[in-house]
């Protein structure tokens, strides 16, 4: 597969197994508990990296999935303290864990090459430089089949959990008369998000995974209310930002995910201008 | 180390006295923002910062001066920090998009275009360009007189700006209705109060770095809030958790060290926190430990 | 005599539905102007509309002949359901205090003066052993009295409550109604989101009914609160 080719897939897979699940992030309100665990990822890894000294082992993405895990955990549990105002209990873990993790790096890990820059940032170009070969023919990038299971895990769980799981978002309260493991559930997906995350950073870096997990639901939530139009807006849109980022980024030879961060920034507000400006319009009449 | 020994070097008491001076600011400013129930502006600003200080670097290199002066970076930072506040108020306030969410989005649109700035800087031959690394991680050590300066004189403004206008402050983050029916109007209030707290962000990213200044503006507040009743209070106490942490952080990171200071830092206030949730009077865990040891009265 | 409320036109629109159509209202000087309707009917918005706290897509309204910057000190607004954090570490004496910012403007800081006045504002409600209490420790009705208060330290010459009895104590509802023959009394102005029909013709003399965001009738209670009027707002069958 040819390089290029295979890169602009990744990219877009990427794109679209971040914004599924960033459907219900939106709707839930979580997507600073988001950027929250994306700056988890970090101390993680480095966590991960010193049980096995291997930056490509798989129990890295275990390892930072787990301190996602622990940023929500500890953020719902602050909450129910009721000692707490607004959003603080999102904002007082992740910092202490990302505290542990440059203490550890520092301390422990000054001799090893963990670059800080791909891992915060990201590099798509790099992260499409492992291969996958089959029976002697490289088809593509093995991070671009990562993604693709992090994608199918993350479409399967909204196939199998979207009744219960929407009722849990709008109504928590009547969803726990219902019988339905509102607290389990909410876990469970911030789980799976937090691995979304987790094998994205590769290619998108901790930062910037944000955006594309936040942006297309937040974009077409502006235009759109009804669940199966807003998942099938925020896939488009998904896609749309992905390979426009892509390209614009390539064209002019600079960072491809904060290109795309960029792109997604401004389609946000192309739509938000045009939906308020038809709003307004029909208000006059 | 002998504290004499602490004293006389010139880089540990500067370490020291910036980090106290960042603490105190953060920790008072970062009261207004967690009573508006908004604590994670200072993620958003830490994130916004980073266009911020490369424009003003572009900007002071055009104008022929030292790009990399920390007033400079300052108002950059500051600047592009208030507007990201606004700008996500603004997104929730002419939208049906949370206050998240917005927070969100242009915490990342601004930072991707920093990291694009970034890399355009790179790519130029221009004097004293820094590093990523520099406003992910911080680097205490490099703390000169001049940023001591620079950082006690805008933290001394700022919280002079909070003390004169205190009753303004208190009754916008109270109730926002309220202060506007009373003509403290929100457009001349609301930059007030959020430059304040980019001001307080700010001043401590080149020391600690972007990730870990957020905890200096949610902890102190957090802790304070479960020993105090007024607001008054609140502000001072968080001050003082806030200046208190920093100066102890920074003295363990020397002895103990050499070990980062912010980090070292973090984790005190983190410790701070834990303790004043689980010991203070309004504590939960007290309160359920003191019922099991005296039962009601029949 | 000019009137001090007038309202023109008003029409609010959420989110593409219309919630209050060309409403238009004359409050005179010195009644107690009820508002009611049935729930979904504008009432609140009404008052949030004259008071700019929601941006109406049409009409205005002028307070004393001015619009309503002009004449800030002069109008107070006791709210329903604040957006309030109660957990916020505050004492009753001091948000009572705060209703007297208005009248000191930016800067100044309130003396002896605004502290005597509310003090006042708060014997008046029955709370003035409550000052140094913190608002979270509140029972719903002397919060409500708390928020009458601190309208009361602002002295305005125009009161707009809404609705103050909801959900209330008989003890704060009785406090309440002292005040509002108090400022009959003293000739001030109020409007009076209320949800009672039975109990409109005991507090107000003058009403504006209103029905699915429009105003269906506006003036004294003999003439504008008969029972075709309440029908037609109320969308009942003859």
């Amino acid at each position: 597969m040819i390089f290029i080719v295979s890169t602009f897939l990744l990219a877009l897979v990427t794109a679209v197994a971040c914004a599924l699940p960033g459907v219900f992030v939106v709707l839930r309100k979580s997507s600073m508990l988001v950027d929250g665990i994306s700056h988890a990822v970090f101390p993680g890894i480095v966590v991960g990296y010193l049980f096995t000294h291997d930056l490509h082992s798989p129990w890295l993405i275990l390892g930072a999935a787990l301190a996602g895990l622990l940023v929500v955990a500890g953020a719902e549990w602050l909450r129910t303290t009721g000692l707490l105002s607004g959003d603080a209990p999102q904002g007082l873990i992740f910092p202490a864990l990302f505290a542990l993790g440059v203490i550890l790096v520092t301390s422990r890990m000054s001799n090893v090459h963990l670059d800080t820059h791909v891992v915060l940032v990201g590099d798509l170009n790099l992260a499409s430089f492992d291969r996958l070969t089959v029976g002697g023919v490289d088809i593509g990038p093995s991070h671009l089949y990562v993604m693709l299971v992090v994608l199918t895990l993350n479409a399967a769980f909204l196939a199998a959990l979207l009744p219960p799981l929407t009722a849990a978002t709008f109504d928590p309260a009547h969803a726990r008369t219902l019988g339905i493991p509102v607290t389990g559930l909410g876990l469970a997906f911030m789980f799976l998000v937090s691995v979304t995350i987790t094998a994205a950073f590769h290619a998108a870096g901790a930062l910037l995974v944000i955006a594309l997990v936040v942006a297309p639901a937040a974009t077409a939530h502006l235009f759109t209310t009804r669940l199966a139009s807003l998942i099938g807006w925020t896939v488009a849109i998904a896609l749309l930002g992905a390979g426009a980022g892509f390209w614009l980024a390539f064209a002019s030879d600079t960072a491809t995910s904060a290109m795309m961060a960029v792109i997604y920034g401004a389609l946000f507000l192309i739509v938000l201008v045009a939906t308020r400006r038809g709003s307004r319009r029909h208000r006059l009449r | 180390m002998t504290p004499a020994a602490f004293l006389s070097d010139h880089t540990f008491v500067m370490v020291t006295a910036g980090t106290t001076v960042i603490g105190g600011v953060a920790g008072a400013l970062g009261s207004f923002a967690y009573l508006r129930r908004q604590s994670l502006v200072s993620d958003v600003i830490s994130h916004a910062a980073l266009p911020g200080t490369l424009l003003a670097f572009l900007l002071l290199t055009a104008l022929g001066r030292d790009g990399r002066t920390m007033l400079g970076l300052l108002i950059g930072a500051t600047v592009t920090g208030t507007v990201a506040v606004i700008a996500a108020n603004a997104i929730t306030r002419h939208s049906r998009v949370a206050i998240d969410t917005a927070m969100a989005l242009v915490l990342s649109t601004l930072f991707g275009l920093g990291m694009l700035l970034m890399q355009h800087i790179q790519r130029r031959p221009l004097p004293g360009k820094g590093d990523i690394q520099d406003y992910l991680f911080g680097n205490a050590s490099t703390i000169t007189r001049a940023d001591l300066t620079v950082s006690l004189a805008v933290g001394t403004l700022t919280v002079g700006v909070v003390a004169v206008f205190w009753k303004e402050f208190a009754v916008a983050t109270f109730d926002r209705d309220l202060a506007g029916l009373l003509g403290f109007h929100h457009r001349i209030l609301d930059p007030l109060i959020f430059g304040a707290i980019a001001v307080a962000t700010v001043i401590g990213l080149k020391a600690v770095g972007l990730v870990l200044m957020v905890a200096f503006v949610v902890t102190p507040p957090a802790a304070a809030r479960q020993w105090t009743r007024t607001l008054p209070g609140m502000v001072i106490v968080s001050a003082l958790i806030g200046a208190g942490a920093s100066a102890l952080g920074a003295y363990l990171s020397i002895v103990l060290g050499p070990v980062p200071t912010g980090p070292v830092i973090v984790l005190v206030l983190f410790l701070v926190f834990i303790v004043s949730l689980l010991l203070s009077p309004r504590s939960i865990v007290l309160a359920a430990y003191r019922r099991r040891r005296s039962p009601a009265l029949p | 005599m000019i009137p001090a409320a007038e309202v023109r036109g008003l029409s609010v629109s959420y989110q593409g539905r219309p919630v209050l159509r060309d409403a238009t209202m004359t409050v005179p000087a010195g009644v107690v102007m009820g508002v009611v309707g049935p729930n979904g009917s504008g009432k609140s918005t009404l008052l949030k509309a004259m008071l700019g706290l929601v941006t109406p897509s049409a009409g205005e309204a002028r307070f004393f002949g001015s619009a309503l910057p002009r004449v800030r000190q002069r109008v107070g607004y006791m709210p329903q359901h604040t957006a309030v954090d109660w957990d916020f570490p505050t004492t009753v004496g001091d948000v009572v205090l705060m209703g007297t910012y208005g009248r000191l403007g930016w800067l100044r800081r309130p003396g002896r003066t605004e502290r005597d006045t509310a003090a006042r504002a708060m014997e008046s409600t029955g709370i003035g052993d409550l000052a140094g209490r913190q608002i979270g420790q509140l029972s719903g009705g002397q919060r409500q009295r708390v928020f009458l208060a601190r309208t009361l330290a602002q002295q305005p010459d125009l009161f707009v409550m809404d609705e103050p009895f909801q959900g209330v104590d008989a003890v704060s509802q009785q406090a309440i109604v002292d005040v509002l023959h108090r400022l009959r009394r003293e000739g001030r102005t109020v409007i009076l989101v209320h949800h009672d029909l039975g109990t409109v013709t005991t507090y107000c003399d003058h009403v504006t009914l209103l029905g699915a965001g429009r105003v269906i009738s506006s003036g004294g209670v003999d003439k504008h609160f008969t029972d075709s009027h309440i029908a037609a707002a109320y969308g009942l069958a003859r």
